[in-house]
């Protein structure tokens, strides 16, 4: 190329341009440079048109509202509120209500998804048929047409609390919640926590020490069974030693309503349930897929070496099956966290209910509140999947 | 003589002759055989089977007794059947008497029959594609995809056409006559419409040009055909206020579907880029939407779109939804296409290259085919997935299938009739998703045929 330009001079130009056009680089360049400029203009376009609408309709933009008083109520609150608190006491009692319905749904979720999953593999003719069914038939309605079937098929539908279902005189469920006696601790009641806190720092370093001991010369140490004993008994000791520093507040029924204890509202009843069930089903998908994905010559490999049924399952096969089972389990979880917003069809309040909903409509600034709602979802998943790398790279085949 | 005594042996051979197999004992064949191996092996299991069984028959017979054995079939209102059988069984006529309206939501009854064409049309559009002896079923799925959809929203919203629509209409009409010519010419010669054209009207079998230009007035003369048709057609408006039930859900999936393919692709792309600015773009597209659920994205396209647009510019409901589920989807098939595209060997990328095939070509003619080929399982998740989403529609407002069904309940007629509703449409989600997965573990037998052993 450069020799030609240098003996015809005048194809020069065209050589240089058609060169230019040619080159990988500059035309990464230039299409850079275009999607930057039609991205630039198209914001530009958009934020002028928003300036111009909010001025026509007299919107107001900025954060000095959140200090404003919300002065609404909320029917269901994990954190204290009332109705003179402002609008950031909003945001947060939004966050603890979406976090808390994530977090117990996830701990029902797996626990059924677990049991499916394994229900699926059963040797059993029947289970196995049954659980598949469950799994189809669940996961392929949606979970919207779910929660709300359990709620006005089903919570809403309970009797009055002077007929409520009575378990042990202490744990109530009836049209207006399910109610359960609150732990209320004593004086001393501390010595209990610590007692357990200790159980657990020294529980996990027998299991190191066994795991250790395990490598160095092969004798194994009964490390898990040591260790929950360690984390009942402790703290159990503790709190008699100490002379039982724990009263229940029981739930009691006064005229139409049952008073003292803690409760729930049904619609989280009805949220609560139909996540769980709707995401175990994927959950024991997983679990399934998982287990199938360790082959077979691994366990006759282990059977071949002598290795005892129990200890092929914890040694060979679940170290192998949980690689595989554990990023799209947390994915679940992201799910169903992100799931929870279906609460507004049912109207329990959570983030999405009290904070894009109520607090949106009541106070008109649309852009600050729904930036702060993607702001709190996104931070969720990001910093999960963060740690979902760091699990990654540490449980990665190390290959040649 | 030992050669006369090995002669003599010789005519009678030493054989061994097993005895005659014995048949397995009666307690390990037959149906006895297969209780045994799968509902009896052990203590346990035969425990396991009966409380599974014991299940199984409670659960089946609640739902027959109530759902078809205490069910009242006939009747003009809720009380009625409340009076009957209480609620130990279903309360079906509210259901019958709503179904036109869970079907198709509040559209005019006299103009019903235009939606029940569009999708018979959409189905002979389609139905090519599974006749043998048909070979540009490419160029047939494509059309559907790209052109049908401007027949379909004539026939669905109908009312007046500019130039520009009249065209569009005109091109799906001409696209789905052509499909429909050129499966008949191709069943009956072997050759695509144009050039069968070509070939009656005497262009002679080696010349390609003037077989090429005989087909393109063919197609041209069907289009000029399609545009008088159309400008003779019209068909009342029905605003999108109107539209609803299985109709809408099936409208705004469909959307969701069309879209999503070919964004994610270029998403895809865009984020594997090795151009910085472009993937960075992409990446956060992607993350941002994955990451919010959607009906956070519906609330912002429903409060935020009006604010986006010039003054005075108003957004129709069903177009804001459609906007965020569009990109929803989008974003999600855009991870699915990337993880296609992560599977394909680096040797394909280098060997396409090597054989002088720039970037698109080498993408769109080596590794998009075999990555979609992958895909297919996940993308029909999550087109399943699309499909059940919508749903949420209902939050802000729309009156897709589930906000029909709730609606039942409200009609004072049938008053907090809300079970006999959710069961139904219940059958009719989990028909359409379970018909979806199976037909896609199907696909993926017969695609995977090549990669088994």
């Amino acid at each position: 190329m450069a020799r030609a330009a240098a003996t015809a001079q005048p194809a020069a130009a065209t050589a240089r341009l058609s060169s230019l056009v040619n080159d990988s680089f500059a035309r990464a360049i230039f299409y850079q440079l275009l999607t930057a400029a039609i991205l630039v203009g198209g914001i530009w376009y958009l934020i002028s048109n928003t300036i111009a609408n909010m001025s026509q309709r007299g919107m107001a933009a900025g954060f000095d509202f959140l200090d404003y008083t919300a002065g609404f109520n909320i029917v269901f609150t994990l954190i204290p509120y009332r109705e003179g608190d402002s609008y950031f006491r909003v945001f947060q009692v939004g966050i603890a209500n979406t976090l808390l319905v994530a977090v117990i749904g996830i701990v029902l979720a797996t626990l059924i998804g677990l049991v499916m999953g394994l229900a699926r593999l059963s040797t059993n003719w029947l289970i196995r048929t049954m659980a598949r069914w469950y799994v189809e038939i669940l996961r392929n309605t949606p979970l919207l047409l779910q929660i709300i079937a359990w709620y006005f098929g089903f919570f809403n539908l309970l009797p009055v609390p002077r007929q409520s279902f009575d378990w042990g005189g202490a744990f109530f469920l009836n049209n207006r919640g399910f109610y359960f006696p609150a732990p209320v601790p004593q004086d001393g009641f501390g010595w209990t926590g610590v007692a357990l806190g200790l159980a657990i720092v020294a529980s996990v370093a027998i299991h190191r020490w066994a795991r250790r001991r395990l490598e160095a010369t092969g004798q194994s140490f009964p490390s898990v069974l040591s260790g929950v004993g360690l984390i009942v008994l402790l703290p159990t000791a503790t709190f008699l030693a100490t002379g039982s520093p724990l009263e229940w507040d029981i739930p009691v029924l006064r005229g139409f309503n049952f008073r003292g204890g803690l409760s729930v509202p049904p619609t989280f009843c009805a949220l609560i349930v139909a996540l769980a069930i709707y995401t175990s089903c994927f959950i024991a998908e997983i679990v399934r897929a998982g287990i199938q994905s360790v082959s077979h010559g691994q366990t006759e490999a282990a059977r071949a070496l002598g290795v005892k049924p129990s200890r092929i399952m914890r040694f060979v096969i679940l170290p192998q099956a949980l690689r595989v089972i554990i990023p799209p389990l947390i994915s679940q979880y992201l799910n169903l966290t992100k799931n929870s917003s279906l609460a507004i069809a049912i109207g329990f309040p959570d983030l999405v209910s009290v904070w894009m909903n109520t607090s949106l409509n009541q106070s008109g600034r649309a852009i600050p509140i729904v930036a702060m709602t993607m702001a709190f979802y996104c931070a969720v998943s990001l910093s999960v999947s963060l740690l979902m790398n760091l699990y990654n790279r540490r449980v990665q085949i190390t290959e040649r | 003589m030992p050669d006369e005594a090995r002669l003599a042996a010789a005519d009678q051979p030493l054989v061994f002759r097993p005895k005659p197999e014995r048949p397995p004992p009666t307690s390990s064949i037959g149906v006895l055989g297969w209780m045994r191996a799968n509902l009896f092996s052990s203590v346990s299991n035969a425990l396991l089977t009966l409380l599974g069984a014991y299940i199984a028959i409670v659960f089946f017979t609640a739902i027959i007794n109530w759902a078809l054995v205490d069910a009242v079939w006939e009747a003009s209102n809720r009380r009625e059947c409340l009076d009957r059988v209480g609620r130990a069984g279903a309360c079906w006529p509210g259901v019958i008497a709503w179904i036109p309206n869970l079907l198709y939501g509040l559209y005019p009854k006299d103009q019903v029959w235009r939606i029940n064409i569009a999708f018979l049309i959409l189905v002979a559009w389609a139905l090519p594609l599974w006749l043998p002896r048909v070979r540009s079923k490419v160029g047939i799925g494509l059309s559907a995809v790209l052109l049908y959809p401007f027949l379909a929203s004539y026939f669905f919203h109908g009312g007046a056409k500019d130039l520009l629509w009249t065209a569009l209409i005109a091109l799906g009409m001409a696209a789905f006559a052509g499909v429909w010519l050129t499966t008949l010419s191709e069943r009956a010669t072997g050759l695509p419409f144009g050039a069968a054209i070509a070939r009656l009207t005497g262009a002679p079998e080696d010349d390609e040009a003037a077989t090429r230009t005989r087909a393109r007035i063919a197609y041209a003369v069907l289009y000029l055909v399609a545009v008088g048709v159309t400008t003779q057609w019209s068909l009342s408006e029905v605003s999108t206020r109107y539209w609803g039930g299985l109709f809408l859900t099936l409208v705004i999936s469909g959307f969701g579907i069309t879209f999503s393919l070919p964004a994610g692709v270029m998403l895809a792309l865009g984020r594997r880029s090795q151009m910085p600015f472009i993937s960075l773009c992409s990446t956060a597209f992607i993350e941002l939407f994955r990451s919010v659920p959607l009906i956070t994205i519906l609330f912002m396209f429903n409060t935020m779109l009006p604010l986006f647009l010039p003054v005075g510019v108003e957004v129709n409901r069903l177009v804001r939804a459609i906007v965020a589920v569009c990109l929803f989807a989008a974003a999600y098939m855009a991870e699915i296409v990337r993880g296609g595209l992560q599977a394909i060997p680096r040797g394909q990328y280098e060997a396409a290259s090597a054989v002088g095939l720039g970037f698109w070509q080498s993408t769109a003619l080596v590794i998009m085919p075999q990555a979609l080929k992958i895909m297919i399982p996940t993308i029909v998740g999550n087109f399943i997935g699309l499909f059940k989403d919508t749903t949420l529609v209902s939050i802000i407002g729309l009156f897709d299938l589930l906000s029909m069904a709730r609606a039942v309940g409200e009609d004072t007629t049938w008053l907090g009739l809300f079970l006999e509703p959710f069961f139904f449409i219940t059958m009719i989600y989990f028909v359409f998703c379970f018909l979806m997965s199976q037909y896609s573990l199907n696909l993926e037998r017969r695609l995977g045929a090549g990669q088994r052993r």
